[in-house]
């Protein structure tokens, strides 16, 4: 993808409630592009006792393909994921000149509805309109001539054809004097006269002359079949004759657009290939990729993570995390000696003869899955493309991690038909992590969060450093950089609500802070103490008040933690939190209400490895 | 095998350059060979009279109704500038400093790809930048190379950033001589010299004695070296003393000078001013130059780090000349943002910023305007095309590029030059076409361009010094009154009379809008005209203001509708907001319920004019 975060203080953090994760996840992915996606399908082949993987790397770019509302493909690149993406050589050219184009399912029923709209009700609109060129104003001279000699032309080119039989090729001689501007062909078993070079002025002349003074030319506007817009002027017979040639214009216009719309879906086949297919998805703590694909290729993400999950489960009921099932179950991350638990890493431990570097051919006293691979026709049992942190290839590398993962759990792909009802895996499938950070799971099936890590003793790993965040009690303070020193802020609240009041002060970024309390009522009491201080700014109480200090006269601002999840559920993104801050709070509205409308924003992201398994 | 593929893609490259037609050869700049163009491009713009820019950016506006309308004020449409100039990035810059001289243009174009790489890994010059996929496409349509862009584009920091990054990242800076000496010293303050002149000369004592006793114990040195808290820099013995304020600095300074081998140094650490002084002992007076001009060395090196490209602009800055630009205010927003610091939040100081950096823009974008009403022409190459066909001005591009041959090609029938295949591509033309048009806009204007030889501009010919400074598209700014109502259709028209109508059920042209408010409100289509500003949104004019508070009156009496309307100082706060949402429609609701709430503070009207041109249907297929 093009980022991850579109400001520093969008990372995740430990005192994030898990609404907040998920409102930073939206957030990105909504506003960055993806770029490369991969797929990887796998197949269990009985004959070989092996898997087959079959990787792909697709290209995407997020292409405007079919004429918008005036509204753009807008996306956000982040600076240092461009960087890292040029480090591990991607092809910026490959991908913007010829990334594959894609549409979501709720742009294209909009692309679709608008079509309908447009044609339907076509009939009125056209004669309004002609009503209203025809009042268009022919102020200047040239016009004027230039029509009347239009006038001429086109009626000497209609006399030259009632009288074709008799003069023959009388009218051509003087065609060719105009210099190739008009020449005679045939459209839908008509006579047309096709215009060439003319400037788009002149061409609306011409259709007013048309319409107004020849019952029996109509001008219409074709796409030929080298997609080359022409201009015609079309002899017809009868004036029914001519609805039922506009008609059968229309009615292919329609069909052209219709054509260009389902072309335009492009890459997102691929998605619905996968959707409507069942099959298990795998990947690698996937929830921001996930949330990338429905954004990108379904429609506008939901406002909460409840929503979104039962809105995903609709289009992929089964999906298994690796980053779940290798920190959640005991033998697994034993195997991993509580090393980091990254794709690439975990891909070197589990698969070591596949990865670089091992030679053992057994993990763990398990025998290892054999995996071979199949490139245009051709095989592979030891594939290495090279290209690290390309999609493609990190989709094969958590296929085979997950394939290695299901053998040490003890299942035989010989006997397992249907993989995403095995019991044994009824504990791993449809967790995901919320984020990586918190490791807080949320379940795909009940949009609930596990606040308990599956596993039972890996408890090491995933205790926090920090005691219990409790949100209630907590302000959240912002203002000038220098204003926020966390020990000017521990001395002055100490000062005022006693020693034991505060439990940490945590930095989001320089310019806000959070302060938590010991207790909930603490909470109102500092924001109130604050508001009375501001109110009454010079009287010698608020001037000599020990939390005058950090409050600066109201520069430094202060809200509850609810006031952080507005802020994060804005659209905005200011580089710094006090800015974005005084953004939403002075617009109240702006930060609750709002996303559901535009369906324009399609950011997208990159390294998605997704692998379809049988 | 390799030869006939050669031939190929030659072959390839010849016909693409004979598609193109013209060939000009543009140096091609980037990270690599930056260091050695920009003593080329230096000469280049200090011998030559003019300095055409051409931007390559990432977007333009997220939404029709962002764009600079006429309906905008210079004031709006600054806001929406401001918004575009910094959520976009500039991915390649072209300058062409260029003189006249008779019919003949000599030029010099230059094409920089810059990145804003973070180079100093500092978070700047820029943590993220948003991208149109249009934008993206049509430039790839052009043959923009991407991966040069990315891999290898030349990055830079804005003047602001630079003093900020300063301050981040701490390191050695060398005193210069004029530190005043204070005359006045308090009882303490000498004491406090007195100190450090004592350690000072221990240390240079000792480090004289460890260089003589060459037999002393590696232990005891060291020891030595801890007590007297002597440092290595480079190869020479240094000390640092810390200091408690920036007060004792210059006192440090004071007490040093009375060793004439010795050279201070600040010491600037992260966020804090001055934290302590580096005293580096030299063991000569040629030894203590050549510490100065290492130091000096260092320092410019990681000065051409820092700045990057800006060098460039600061070059132009310095040379005084005139800028020509095309579409001046969105890409002189963009440089002012990038390259100098973040945008003002008025018109006026944007323009007293900008006038600090170019005392003199000129917008070929204007000067069309000067030869008839094309508001249309925002394309350089439509408006180059139009003018070859009204009018007759013969001009000759001379392009030379420093090191290589000049070659001297005639711009009706360029010879595309065979030598060079890889720099011959065709990036940075635009910038030449600027400045094409821009000569001969003055050819037909009569406006000199030429300036006797040794003579350097003072005076700009009074007819572009009226233009000069007119950041406008399609704008006509408050300090431009000259340019009165050409053309009939163009009539002044008072913010007053504007109403923003919205909550349309359906879309709706403005025909359709038109006939619907003739019909309901019962007002006569003479009164007033409707455009539509995007999907949802719509501008009423009333050439009467009687009219319309009348209508405004109706709307607001029948409500049910779910009709909406506001006056033009709501459209203001809107774009005053930095609330850009995609439909105008929303922000106006979401700025109309927040004014409710703030207890109806009335803005001041002032009175301020836009010119309400016919020409200008905003034509929603063309978006």
């Amino acid at each position: 993808m093009t980022g991850v975060t579109s400001a520093p203080w969008r990372e995740s953090f430990d005192f994030d409630r898990p609404d907040i994760q998920y409102l930073k996840i939206k957030d990105s992915a909504e506003k960055f592009a993806v770029v490369q996606f991969g797929v990887c399908p796998f197949r269990w082949d009985p004959l070989s006792h092996s898997f087959l993987a079959h990787p792909h790397n697709f290209y995407i770019f997020p292409r405007q393909e079919i004429p918008g509302d005036g509204l753009s493909n807008e996306f956000l690149c982040q600076t240092s994921s461009l960087e890292f993406l040029a480090k591990y050589q991607f092809d910026f050219n490959k991908c913007i000149y010829e990334g594959i184009s894609y549409l979501s399912r709720s742009q294209e029923e909009e692309a679709l509805r608008q079509l309908d709209s447009l044609y339907n009700d076509n009939s009125g609109y056209s004669s309004s309109n002609s009503r209203n060129d025809a009042d268009a104003q022919l102020v200047r001279m040239a016009d004027i001539l230039f029509t009347e000699r239009m006038k001429y032309t086109v009626s000497e080119w209609r006399a030259g054809l009632l009288h074709e039989g008799n003069t023959g090729s009388g009218f051509r001689g003087s065609l060719n004097t105009m210099n190739q501007t008009f020449q005679t062909t045939f459209f839908q078993m008509r006579p047309a006269l096709v215009l060439n070079g003319l400037s788009s002025r002149q061409l609306r002349l011409i259709k007013l002359v048309t319409e107004k003074d020849f019952k029996d030319l109509a001008y219409v506007h074709v796409t030929g079949e080298n997609s080359v817009a022409q201009k015609l002027i079309v002899y017809t017979d009868s004036t029914s004759d001519r609805d039922l040639l506009m008609s059968e214009v229309k009615a292919c216009q329609k069909k052209d657009s219709l054509v260009k719309i389902k072309s335009a879906i492009g890459f997102r086949h691929v998605i619905d290939l996968l959707s409507s297919e069942k099959k298990l998805i795998v990947g690698h703590n996937c929830f921001l990729d996930l949330a990338h694909v429905y954004s990108k290729f379904f429609g506008p993400l939901p406002l909460t993570a409840e929503e979104f999950v039962s809105a995903v489960r609709k289009y992929f009921p089964n999906i298994i995390d690796t980053k779940v099932l290798i920190n959640s179950n005991d033998e697994l991350f034993l195997l991993m000696r509580k090393g980091s638990t990254s794709l690439s890493k975990a891909f070197g431990v589990l698969c070591p003869p596949i990865g670089p570097g091992g030679t053992s051919s057994d993990v763990a006293g398990k025998p290892r899955v054999k995996v071979e691979v199949q490139v245009d026709d051709q095989r592979f049992s030891n594939w290495n493309s090279g290209a690290k942190h390309e999609a493609g290839y990190d989709a094969f590398m958590t296929g085979s991690v997950f394939s290695q993962s299901c053998r040490n759990l003890g299942i035989d792909f010989n006997s397992v038909l249907n993989l995403p009802q095995n019991e044994k895996l009824q504990k791993y499938i449809n967790h995901l992590y919320l984020s990586w950070n918190n490791k807080d799971i949320i379940d795909l099936k009940t949009g609930k969060i596990l606040v308990e890590s599956l596993g039972s003793n890996n408890n090491t790993s995933t205790k926090r450093r920090n005691p219990k965040f409790v949100f209630s009690n907590t302000v959240l303070l912002w203002g000038p950089p220098s204003k926020l020193r966390a020990k000017d802020i521990r001395d002055c609240v100490c000062k005022v609500f006693g020693v034991g009041s505060i439990v940490s002060i945590c930095h989001l970024d320089e310019t806000a802070a959070f302060v938590q309390f010991s207790k909930e009522e603490l909470v109102s009491d500092f924001l109130e103490l604050k508001d009375s201080l501001e109110r009454e700014k010079n009287s010698p109480v608020s001037i000599l008040h020990p939390l005058s200090k950090i409050l600066e006269g109201g520069f430094v601002r202060a809200a509850n933690y609810e006031m952080y999840k507005d802020i994060c559920g804005s659209s905005l993104s200011q580089v710094l939190f006090a800015e974005q801050a005084e953004v939403v709070a002075s617009n109240p509205k702006a930060g609750v209400v709002k996303l559901a409308v535009e369906v324009d924003s399609y950011y997208p992201n990159e390294l998605l490895s997704d692998s379809c398994m049988k | 095998m390799f030869f006939k593929r050669f031939l190929c893609s030659h072959t390839a490259a010849a016909r693409r350059r004979h598609h193109h037609g013209k060939q000009w050869s543009v140096k091609q700049v980037t990270n690599s060979n930056f260091s050695e163009a920009l003593p080329e491009i230096k000469a280049c713009i200090f011998n030559s009279d003019f300095v055409a820019v051409s931007l390559q950016k990432t977007g333009g506006h997220s939404a029709t109704w962002q764009r600079i309308l006429p309906i905008d004020t210079a004031e709006t449409a600054y806001m929406k500038v401001k918004d575009a100039a910094t959520r976009f990035q500039i991915l390649q810059f072209s300058v062409c400093p260029f003189s006249v001289k008779g019919s003949k243009v000599i030029a010099h174009p230059f094409n920089f790809h810059v990145f804003p790489r973070d180079e100093l890994k500092v978070g700047m010059p820029s943590y993220s930048f948003s991208c149109q996929s249009s934008y993206l496409t049509s430039m790839a349509r052009e043959g923009f190379d991407f991966n040069a862009c990315i891999y290898n584009g030349i990055s830079y920091l804005s003047k602001a950033q630079e003093s900020a990054a300063k301050i981040q990242t701490g390191n050695l800076s060398p005193v210069n001589g004029a530190v005043e000496p204070s005359s006045v010293y308090s009882v303490a303050d000498t004491i406090f010299m007195e100190r450090i002149e004592s350690r000072v000369k221990n240390w240079i004592r000792a480090c004289k004695d460890s260089n003589k006793t060459e037999v002393a114990d590696a232990l005891i040195s060291s020891l030595r070296k801890l007590v007297a808290g002597s440092e290595v820099f480079g190869s020479r013995p240094s000390l640092t003393i810390d200091v408690c304020s920036e007060r004792q600095v210059p006192l440090v300074i004071e007490a040093l000078k009375e060793f004439v081998d010795v050279v201070p140094l600040h010491v600037t650490a992260k966020g804090v001013g001055v934290q302590a002084v580096r005293a580096v002992l030299t063991s000569s007076k040629e030894d203590k130059t050549l510490l100065e001009k290492e130091i000096q060395d260092t320092e410019h090196e990681q000065r051409k780090l820092v700045r990057g490209f800006r060098e460039v602009i600061d070059l132009i800055s310095t040379s005084q000349r005139p800028v020509v630009v095309h579409n001046s205010l969105y890409d002189l927003a963009l440089i002012h943002s990038k390259f100098q610091a973040p945008l003002p939040s008025t018109m006026d100081e944007f323009k007293n910023s900008l006038l600090s950096l170019f005392p003199h823009t000129l917008d070929v974008n204007h000067l069309m305007k000067e030869i008839g009403p094309f508001d249309k022409m925002n394309n350089v190459q439509a408006a180059l095309s139009y003018l070859e066909r009204r009018f007759s001005a013969p001009i000759d591009m001379d392009i030379s590029n420093q090191g290589k041959k000049p070659t001297y090609l005639k711009h009706e029938a360029l010879v595309a030059s065979t030598e060079e295949p890889e720099n011959t591509n065709t990036h940075g033309h635009n910038v030449l076409r600027v400045c094409q048009l821009f000569v001969k806009l003055c050819s037909i204007l009569k406006i000199p361009l030429e300036f006797p030889e040794g003579e350097r501009i003072t005076q700009l010919a009074p007819s572009l010094q009226r233009t000069s400074n007119t950041f406008s598209s399609k704008v006509h700014t408050a300090d431009d009154d000259g340019v009165g109502i050409r053309s009939g259709n163009s009539e002044k028209v008072s913010t007053d009379n504007l109403v923003f109508l919205w909550g349309l059920k359906n879309r709706k042209s403005s025909r359709n809008l038109k006939n619907l408010i003739c019909d309901s409100y019962n007002v006569l289509s003479e009164e007033f005209d409707v455009r539509m500003l995007d999907r949802t949104c719509a501008v009423v004019v009333f050439w009467n203001a009687g009219v319309l508070d009348r209508f405004l009156g109706m709307v607001e009496g029948s409500g049910g509708e779910g009709l909406r309307c506001a006056r033009y100082n709501t459209y203001r706060r809107v774009c005053e907001s930095g609330l850009w949402k995609a439909d105008l429609a929303e922000c106006f609701d979401e700025t109309l319920d927040e004014s409710e709430t703030l207890s109806r503070t009335e803005a001041k009207l002032e009175e301020s004019v836009i010119y309400w041109n016919d020409d200008e249907m905003i034509n929603l297929d063309d978006l």
